[in-house]
């Protein structure tokens, strides 16, 4: 923390613009084509040969406008740019933004719907924690296990396609509940998964977890101290991968979630091997919440009554929810009327990714790599 | 607050063969910088074109949600190497298909361009989804930084509705650009699906 | 109330700062404090003393000047603040960037989107738009949409209906 003046000197250097470096350090340009950056990130990086001094990333390259959208448009039209923000995890994007209007308007969503939910989105984390490993892994030159949890991911697809209608950008929550019921064929599908995805997690680790190139590769990269996570506002598999067990679900809880039974894995040393078995342990418990749910599932309506035109009242209104990678906040400003006046969305890796800097600091150039991976960025939701 | 002109594309400073690739709109005069065929003989173009419909390379190029999609093709499931396209390079030299598989913003169009003039030629471009082909639920009337459709930057020569489209989809896609480069659909044809064994 | 979060209100009040408690059923929040500009920053430290982390920070155009809002929160208990500060008269802002490194992104981002000079910050370049828009500020309302301050502040509902007392729990 202590050096964070000198650094900012350094930042200055990094312009694009070329300046000759004083002794043996070279600039390196690091996307924003970069297999390894997860589509469009950019990192410019001051390197002593193979050790990264300074690392200054670029955003703005996936900057969809999606807070001026959501100024534009009533919550019917900006529904689905909510899905298309973090594309890997669209349902609790869903979630987030319905439950804003239903606390700014009080209105009661049935218990059927809430269920729906949970469940819908906890499937959603695992497809999304699916997605990562295979990813992050691939990052690190391993090509095998994509193709066991997109395998994995496909059967979850499936059935979500059922009663979604999409693949990948969902647009399913409403406000007031969500726009299909489930049916008997899906609450069988959910639980031959269920099995399916325990007999999986042996695969795993016979894969990767007590792979020794995974361990090297992994273990004691990247450490986040808590203090550090504080100070930059990390949240999700990342900071509780540093130990701290926090957990919009437990904390601040939503929906239905206080009905349920589950744990919050917490990791001790914050590095990226951590953040990996945070990662696998959190599907075990989206898996357990899924199963109580499908056990605890009310009978009754599916979308409670909703005016056509929402009268919001004037104010200010936020609401948190525990996205795959971290906490998402909505935060609406409203002037009355059914258009919202402001809307700011508080990305979870937006703040995890601004750990880099000070990360990564004497790092190997292939470590950062692996611990860029192990953080699950999405840049198109960074930028939003 | 005098600055309310956003908007359209044109009011900002771009580099100047930007600008004038949007302001042309369809780049229709590219075609030039293409050498030609290898042998000016029809058969060994034939034979050529026969090879390379059936060994595309892509490029590893996912720009948003798209992008995933696109992966999920070279997965297990939808497994694009049963038409010869699984090689997804890195690097644009080695590759000789461009997916553009998400949004592309004012920022991100230069190095679309710069990649797309990095790759040798033949070339070919897929616009995979609304957003590439015209900037999809993007396009609105404030727009301020996405490029309404990839093909105001390079030419596009096959386009895949669909917002993502489905795996399925940009597998159509890849079958028509086949047919755009060899003149027959499915060049060297797989088992018939009665042939194969079920699973 | 949580011991720690007495801890913290009485130690923001020791700053002479007015804390104003909400509901959280109905804001998602539970304090709120309307803020100078002057006083942010011994607000912030007061803050990372008591171990609060930094969860935004965004621009919200009003008249007669743009206010910046801060949300923070708490990794250990339910307790979420949100703090507004309306900018200086020359359209700036003390930052906070050297106090809570997150913000560092977030201050760029309000100069990119407002154009909000954050005073001292390191390294106030386009962080999100390209460098020829740096005085594009998209998110600028147009003088027909601007709000007063007044208007956008919280009124409860007029009309009460019964099952408005209850929000969310399904
Ligand atoms: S077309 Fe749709 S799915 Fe594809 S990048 Fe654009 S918004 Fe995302």
């Amino acid at each position: 923390m202590g050096n964070l003046a000198e650094n900012n000197t350094l930042h200055a250097d990094l312009e694009p613009a070329i300046d000759i470096p004083s002794d043996n350090h070279y600039y390196l340009n690091m996307g924003p084509q970069h297999p390894s950056t997860h589509g469009v990130l950019r990192v410019l990086l001051e390197m002593d040969g193979e050790y990264v001094v300074e690392a200054q990333p670029v955003l703005g390259y996936g900057h969809r406008m999606q807070e001026k959208m959501g100024e534009l448009k009533n919550w019917r039209a900006f529904m689905p740019n909510t899905g298309r923000m973090d594309y890997a995890a669209a349902l609790q994007y869903n979630h987030g933004y319905v439950g804003l209007y239903e606390r700014l308007c009080g209105i009661e969503v049935p218990a059927r719907a809430e269920y729906i939910r949970v469940i819908t989105s906890e499937l959603n984390r695992i497809v999304s924690h699916h997605l990562w490993i295979g990813a992050m892994l691939l990052d690190m030159g391993a090509f095998t296990p994509i193709l066991y949890t997109f395998d994995d991911r496909e059967q979850v697809l499936d059935i979500l396609e059922d009663v979604t209608g999409s693949r990948l950008t969902y647009c399913y929550f409403r406000v007031g509940g969500v726009c299909k019921d489930i049916d008997d064929n899906f609450i069988e599908k959910t639980r031959a998964f269920i099995k399916r995805q325990r007999e999986r997690f042996d695969i795993y680790n016979d894969l990767v977890t007590g792979n020794i190139i995974f361990i090297k590769r992994t273990e004691g990269i990247g450490i986040i101290s808590p203090d550090m996570a504080r100070r930059y506002g990390v949240t999700g598999p990342v900071l509780r991968g540093s130990g701290i067990a926090y957990d919009v679900r437990k904390n601040e809880p939503y929906s239905v979630y206080p009905n349920f039974d589950f744990e919050i894995p917490v990791g001790q040393n914050g590095d990226s091997y951590d953040r990996y078995m945070v990662r696998l342990e959190e599907i075990e418990q989206s898996l357990r919440i899924i199963e109580q749910a499908l056990d605890q599932l009310p009978d009754g309506p599916f979308l409670g009554k909703v005016p056509k035109k929402l009268k919001m009242p004037t104010g200010d209104c936020s609401f948190a929810v525990e996205a795959a990678r971290g906490e998402l906040t909505y935060y609406l400003v409203s002037g009355g009327g059914d258009i919202p006046y402001r809307l700011k969305i508080r990305v979870p890796s937006y703040s995890n990714l601004s750990v880099l800097p000070e990360l990564c600091q004497g790092m190997l150039l292939s470590d950062l790599v692996a611990a860029m991976g192990s953080m699950d960025l999405v840049i198109p939701e960074i930028d939003r | 607050m005098g600055d309310q002109e956003r908007g359209k594309l044109n009011v900002h400073s771009y580099s100047a063969e930007l600008q004038a690739r949007l302001e042309r709109g369809a780049p229709g005069d590219f075609v030039v910088r293409d050498p030609g065929p290898l042998f000016k003989h029809k058969l060994a173009d034939d034979i050529f074109n026969l090879c390379r419909a059936n060994s595309l390379w892509p490029m590893t190029f996912g720009l948003a949600c798209c992008a995933i999609e696109m992966m999920s093709l070279g997965m297990a499931r939808f497994d694009i190497s049963r038409f010869g396209s699984e090689v997804f390079r890195p690097s644009p030299r080695q590759s000789d298909l461009m997916i553009v598989a998400g949004t592309v913003n004012k920022k991100m169009a230069s190095a679309v361009m710069t990649l797309y003039d990095q790759m040798p030629s033949p070339k070919w471009v897929i616009a995979m989804g609304n957003c590439a082909i015209s900037g999809g639920p993007f396009a609105v009337e404030e727009n301020y930084n996405v490029i309404e459709g990839v093909d105001k930057l390079i030419p596009v020569d096959v386009y895949v509705p669909g917002c993502p489209p489905r795996p399925e989809g940009l597998l159509e896609g890849i079958l028509k650009l086949q047919e755009k480069i060899s003149g027959v659909r499915h060049p060297f044809p797989q088992r018939k699906i009665s042939d194969a064994p079920s699973y | 109330m949580h011991p720690a979060t007495e801890k913290l209100i009485s130690a923001l009040q020791e700053l002479s700062i007015q804390v104003d408690a909400c509901d959280y059923q109905q804001r998602g929040y539970h304090f709120e404090i309307d803020l100078e500009a002057d006083k942010l920053r011994s607000l912030a430290e007061c803050m990372l003393a008591q171990e609060m982390f930094l969860v935004f920070v965004g621009g919200l155009h009003v008249k007669p000047a743009i206010e910046i809002v801060y949300q923070f929160a708490s990794f250990e208990r339910a307790c979420r603040l949100v703090v507004r500060a309306a900018v200086k008269a020359d359209n700036s802002m003390p930052t906070i960037s050297d106090i809570y490194q997150g913000a560092n992104w977030h201050e760029r981002e309000t100069r990119d989107f407002y154009g909000v000079v954050f005073t001292d910050h390191p390294y106030l370049k386009p962080l999100i738009l390209a460098e020829e828009d740096v005085d594009l500020k998209p998110l600028l309302k147009k003088d027909e949409d601007l709000k007063e301050t007044s208007e956008v502040r919280w009124a409860a509902p007029v009309e009460e209906k019964p099952e408005a007392e209850k929000a969310e729990q399904g």
